[in-house]
């Protein structure tokens, strides 16, 4: 066995002689320069084992979760209301078509709602349910908007957590 | 070349004395991943108080920085949870955890050589702005007569490791430090088996040969 072929299996080893063959083991017996080399394997792993275990800092979980509560704030609302249809791992579409389809219900709910509390003869306006489910252009929006707006102005929609959806269209 | 089938699947010295136990089964951690992965936050934080010290620790001895390796660590873990819908489970949870964090950590490696501050040593104390402060060693020794000589030859090992190179240093952590199997290894740096060990036959090498000039010039002693 060559000096090369033992020092490969020293370093496998880390010259720990309970590991080596007796092949390897006889060949140490005469070389001392091979013997060196497993003396300073082993002085190099016990060099290694000095160092301490290290533990990650108190907090970190909470840290993350509280960067995670954040980002997920600023999501908002659509894409929690997306959360309770479609989960995570559907693709982009999915989530923004049930986005959609989470407000439209919403909305249309919303619409129901106020419908029945205005007075009999008084044609409600249900601007915010035209969209029919459908995403609106944005002159359609600017449009929803506006008359959301005024709607709201008049306090008949202050608290109707339906209808105030449509301003997360943008 | 290395002897076939040398380097088989024998854990890493570090393997019985990680820091703290897996807690939670493979079962439990599937179940948790999955729940996460439907956005609850709950869930995840279960996953990241059973993967922290693991991550915190590599990411740690990558970067020689306690401080850095806690900002890449809770990076790594927000990245995961944005990316869980990405995970399919073809690799295993904790490979694909140190994979994120590895190659944050990488990043970090090489906007500090872009800078030029890749020399730093961790001898030399911490600049923040209260002023300057010293780099916390972890000293885990029993009394104060040998703690300055194992100390001493702690931050040799860890300058040592520092200074391999970044795929040597990579393998030698995963595979000495942290426990990994060589199976584990590949898949988390995405290189075959064999690079792996190859890679970790140069990478004690390299690291006996610097260790060892140091022992000479009498910077370090070794514990007989």
């Amino acid at each position: 066995m060559t000096c090369v072929e033992v020092r490969e299996n020293l370093v496998i080893c880390w010259g720990d002689a309970d590991e080596l063959s007796a092949e390897v083991l006889a060949h140490l017996a005469e070389c001392e320069a091979c013997r060196l080399e497993a003396m300073l394997l082993r002085e190099t792993r016990i060099m290694l084992r000095s160092l301490p275990d290290e533990q990650a800092p108190v907090g970190l979980t909470e840290g993350v979760l509280a960067r995670l509560a954040d980002e997920e704030a600023q999501v908002g609302l659509p894409g929690r209301v997306a959360a309770w249809f479609v989960p995570q791992d559907q693709p982009a579409w999915a989530r923004a078509a049930a986005v959609g389809v989470a407000l439209a219900l919403a909305v249309a709910g919303g619409s129901v709602l106020y419908h029945g509390q205005q007075p009999a003869g008084n044609e409600p306006e249900t601007v915010v349910a035209t969209t029919q489910g459908q995403v609106p252009g944005q002159a359609e929006y600017d449009e929803l908007l506006l008359r959301h707006r005024a709607l709201e102005a008049s306090q008949a929609l202050a608290d109707d957590p339906g209808v105030t959806l449509v301003t997360y269209y943008r | 070349m290395l002897p076939a089938g040398s380097l088989n699947n024998r854990r890493g010295v570090a393997s019985t004395r990680m820091a703290k136990a897996a807690t939670l089964s493979q079962a439990e951690i599937e179940r948790f991943v999955e729940r996460a992965k439907r956005g609850d936050r709950r869930a995840f934080g279960r996953l990241v108080d059973e993967y922290k010290d693991k991550i915190y620790s590599y990411v740690s001895r990558m970067l020689g920085d306690p401080y850095e390796a806690e900002d890449v660590t809770q990076e790594a873990f927000v990245r995961a949870y944005r990316s869980l819908p990405r995970f399919r489970g073809a690799a295993s949870f904790h490979t694909w955890l140190y994979r994120i964090a590895g190659n944050l950590a990488i990043d970090v490696v090489r906007r500090r050589k872009r800078n030029d501050v890749s020399a730093f040593s961790l001898d030399e104390p911490l600049e923040s702005d209260d002023g300057e402060y010293e780099r916390e060693i972890a000293d885990d020794t029993g009394g104060p007569e040998d703690a300055t000589g194992t100390r001493e030859t702690q931050l040799a090992v860890r300058r040592a490791i520092m200074d391999l190179p970044e795929k040597l240093r990579d393998v030698m952590i995963l595979y000495e430090l942290q426990g990994e199997t060589y199976e584990d290894i590949a898949e988390i740096l995405d290189v075959p088996l064999g690079t792996v060990k190859s890679r970790l036959f140069n990478a004690r090498n390299q690291l006996k040969e610097r260790l060892q000039s140091l022992v000479e010039a009498g910077e370090i002693e070794v514990e007989q």
